[in-house]
């Protein structure tokens, strides 16, 4: 069997055991499906829930974001530091540090504190 | 050993892989209720039944897509990282990269939470699927610092390599930094024990406030599929693979992954929530520099 | 038809019970704890997830509308139970056996559904006389975003209207200076792990509290408070000893540490609080309890992490304490929330000390405060300050480290006011 009809094989699969489950419970649950207000300690809601979130971890989120395109080079390089060398692993571990040190400045600022 | 992406994939391994993943979510289910609430091995049964039998709701006005691919995409993301665990002899599918597709796999629970949280429009899941967007930002790094050391250590983003590359002497006993990161980010990525706090009690249930029966069971089978795969992941990338005396290949794989199953299900009774506003900093200025020296001496050890 | 009815019953052996308590009305409220632990079952976080409602008290009517929201949110198979506060433990184990009974009564379940289905759903335009919750919101005041959002409140609402009957969030000034979303979000009255009678409304940013207000809401009870239930008795000239009150006094504390636990996220823990608890007031010899509860205390004393998520949560300072004029456990831990635990579990081994003592009971003050006082008053006029600025999960900590007494307040007729001592 070709891998990728392997992998399409057990998406079909999982598909059909969602589709059970639903089917299931449509057969064995009492009919209808209630239409409820959100949970809100017993009251009801002033105003709908979706809104711009406040979130104060953003600064978090840049951070992150830098270090994660660092990830990208990383994976590959792993692969190849036997055969390269010392060389791979000073150059790796000059550009991390560089990022700590950042990561370092940010938490003095207070990046990673809120509220 | 892995091949290119081509290799043919047996056709046992397609009808195994479901059917261990599914055993194996069904005992953690059972040890959870066996360590911590009393139950016997029936109690998932009964809880799957009763969530069967339960209506759906529907919350005012929800993003009825959204929330449904939330679920849903949580036991899919379980079941498309358990691909690439060797088996026994192979996988049903050998990416050369199985490592960086685990990872990825494993990232879709971030898109699922969310997805959940604001799909139903109501405020206490929407406030859980922030908490599991933060709790990402805080574990995946030190997470990905872990799995990146191991496959230096291997010389390869292969599983079945990576466990054949720890002959003799496993990267768990050499690397306990990067391990112990490893069975934390386990944790955290299925929010689950100490990490469950998008799901927790003081948000009336996070993310889960608002489901109900079927969506419930699919909700709470998938991140406990997950659990499983992150363990199962775990005996190829840190354990040795499926190496032991005696034994098979597939029974030393099979012992493993319910050790770490074991251990990730019982640490659940040992600790409190831990709040990433507590937790980040910790994160950031202790995991992450702790994991990048692991790499840098088995990037010292790798090179000479 | 068979079928379906054996998978109920099957699925309904262990209950999953939403419950809801009103004021006064703690006694049923254990009792119907430890049923529930009995068979198996645990209070659940959101109706949701419950296929029980278990209602401890005779709650007043905006307690009863909360109780009717949940009720009418609960996915069927669903089941009330309606526990007075004179409830005995037979009487409660009945009535959750009437539940299980209910919940696997084929006919009505499909009928209820079917009533539902045909009722349609729940809209606000359908019930405009509690839209907004209950009675207690017109007392909110210092809502910037409710007068202004007409005017300059942003483009969230122009653009969008009030889809299906209900506006969209308006906004307000942060603490930044910027201008954001802001929702309504009431904490109780109906919340697990919640002090009964308490309601919170909160003005929040993502989930940083912008303004909070304090609240109760009422319930009718008969007799007096149960946590200080023995120095009432003794004021009133009954012979109590010193011993029954420290009994009474450490199970109060052991559930108000349950309940952080809890609330922390330590399920384990807190279950094992409320066992301790419950053997406590079942009068179980206290040779065979001390070890355990000290077990106990010195595992919950002990945790680091349990430490570091509870310093620095919900700080009292002496000033305000003072302008409060706070009383009892918080006002003798003057700090945070991991001072707060730790001087219930101290009080707890001191109480456990004095558990044979046969001496007649003579202080007053009792395991909230001085008994008569009202210690929950104090900490209901400190609240809102303390979470000002907090985040929800620290809110619900701090809250939950406090565990004001709110019976005295929040019970509407029968009060103990008129009781000698009350």
């Amino acid at each position: 069997m070709e891998p990728y009809i392997a992998v399409l094989a057990l998406l079909g699969f999982l598909a059909a055991v969602v589709t059970a489950v639903y089917a299931l419970s449509w057969v064995y649950a009492p009919p209808g499906t209630p239409g409820t207000g959100p949970f809100l300690s017993g009251a009801r809601p002033r105003e709908h829930a979706l809104s711009r979130y406040h979130v104060r971890w953003y600064v978090v989120t840049m951070v992150f974001l830098a270090f994660d395109m660092e990830m990208i080079f990383m994976y590959p390089w792993a692969v190849v530091v036997a055969s390269v060398g010392t060389k791979a692993v000073v150059e790796m571990f000059a550009f991390l540090a560089l990022l700590v040190v950042g990561v370092v400045y940010a938490w003095r600022e207070g990046a990673f504190r809120w509220a | 050993m892995g091949g290119p992406v081509g290799d043919p994939t047996p056709v046992w391994a397609v009808v195994a892989l479901p059917l261990v993943l599914a055993a194996l979510t069904y005992s953690a289910a059972a040890m959870d209720s066996a360590f911590h609430s009393g139950g016997g091995f029936v109690a998932p049964l009964r809880e799957g039944v009763r969530l069967v039998v339960q209506q759906r709701r529907r919350t005012l006005a929800p993003d009825a897509l959204l929330a449904r691919i939330g679920v849903i995409s949580l036991p899919a993301a379980a079941l498309l990282a358990a691909t690439v665990i060797p088996l026994d002899g192979g996988s049903v599918w050998e990416p050369p990269v199985s490592v960086v597709w685990f990872n990825a796999m494993e990232v879709v629970a971030w898109g699922s939470l969310w997805l959940a949280g604001w799909g139903v429009n109501s405020a206490f899941p929407l406030i859980g699927g922030y908490r599991f967007v933060a709790q990402g930002l805080a574990y995946e790094l030190p997470h990905m610092f872990a799995l990146i050391t191991a496959g230096l250590g291997a010389g390869s983003l292969d599983l079945t390599e990576v466990a054949a590359a720890q002959d003799g002497l496993w990267f768990a006993v050499w690397m306990p930094v990067a391990f112990a990161v490893y069975l934390l980010s386990a944790v955290a990525m299925t929010f689950w024990g100490p990490m469950s706090h998008p799901v927790a009690d003081d948000a009336a249930g996070g993310v889960a406030a608002e489901l109900s029966g079927p969506d419930r069971l699919l909700f709470f089978a998938g991140r406990l599929a997950l659990l499983t795969v992150a363990a199962a992941a775990a005996v190829p990338l840190f354990l040795g693979g499926g190496a032991g005396p005696w034994l098979p290949g597939w029974a030393w794989s099979l012992i493993k992954t319910y050790a770490v199953l074991a251990l990730l299900v019982w640490v659940r009774g040992g600790f409190p929530v831990l709040r990433m506003d507590r937790f980040m900093t910790a994160a950031w200025m202790v995991l992450i520099p702790a994991t990048l020296l692991q790499a840098l001496v088995v990037g010292i050890v790798v090179v000479n | 038809m068979g079928l379906r009815a054996r998978l109920l019953r099957f699925a309904h052996a262990r209950p999953r019970a939403f419950v809801i308590t009103a004021p006064g009305s703690t006694r049923t409220r254990l009792f119907v704890e430890a049923e529930l632990r009995r068979r198996g079952g645990r209070p659940v976080a959101s109706p949701a997830a419950a296929a029980m409602l278990v209602v401890c008290g005779r709650p007043g009517a905006d307690l009863m509308a909360a109780v009717h929201t949940v009720w009418e949110d609960m996915p069927g198979p669903r089941s009330l139970v309606r526990l007075d506060e004179t409830a005995s433990a037979d009487d409660v184990a009945a009535g959750l056996d009437l539940a299980a009974r209910e919940l696997a009564d084929v006919d009505a379940q499909w009928a209820d559904a079917r009533a539902r289905r045909d009722r349609g759903p729940w809209s606000p335009a359908g019930e405009d006389d509690h839209m907004f919750g209950s009675a207690h919101h017109h007392s909110a005041s210092s809502e910037p975003d409710h007068n202004d959002h007409g005017d300059h409140g942003g483009g969230h609402e122009h653009h969008m209207g009030a889809p299906m009957g209900l506006p969209m969030a308006g906004r307000a000034p942060d603490r930044d200076g910027l201008k954001l979303d802001v929702l309504h979000i009431p904490l109780g009255p109906a919340l697990s792990d919640w002090p009964a009678g308490l309601v919170l409304d909160l003005t929040l940013q993502g989930d940083v509290i912008q303004a909070a207000e304090a609240l109760t809401t009422g319930g009718s009870a008969t007799g007096p408070p149960f946590w200080e239930e023995p120095w009432l008795r003794a004021a009133a000239g009954e012979p109590v000893t010193t011993g029954e009150a420290e009994r009474r006094r450490a199970a109060c504390h052991l559930d108000s540490v349950g309940r952080l636990l809890a609330v922390a996220g330590w399920d384990n823990a807190a279950d094992q609080a409320r066992v301790l608890r419950d053997r406590l007031i079942s009068g179980e010899p206290g040779r065979d309890l001390a070890p355990r509860i000290t077990g106990f205390t010195r595992r919950a004393g002990r945790s680091r992490v349990l430490r570091w998520m509870l310093r620095d949560v919900g700080v009292i300072d002496p000033e305000l304490a003072e302008r409060h004029q706070l009383t009892g456990p918080p006002a003798r831990r003057l700090a945070d929330a991991s001072a707060r635990l730790s001087g219930w579990l101290d009080e707890v081994g001191a109480a456990m000390e004095r558990l044979d003592d046969p001496a007649p009971l003579r202080e007053t003050e009792g395991p909230r405060g001085p008994v008569g006082g009202r210690p929950g008053a104090a900490v209901l006029a400190l609240l809102p300050g303390l979470l000002d600025g907090a985040e929800l999960a620290a809110a619900r900590l701090t809250v939950a480290s406090l565990d004001p007494g709110l019976d005295q307040i929040a019970v509407l007729s029968g009060t103990t006011d008129g009781r000698p001592g009350g």
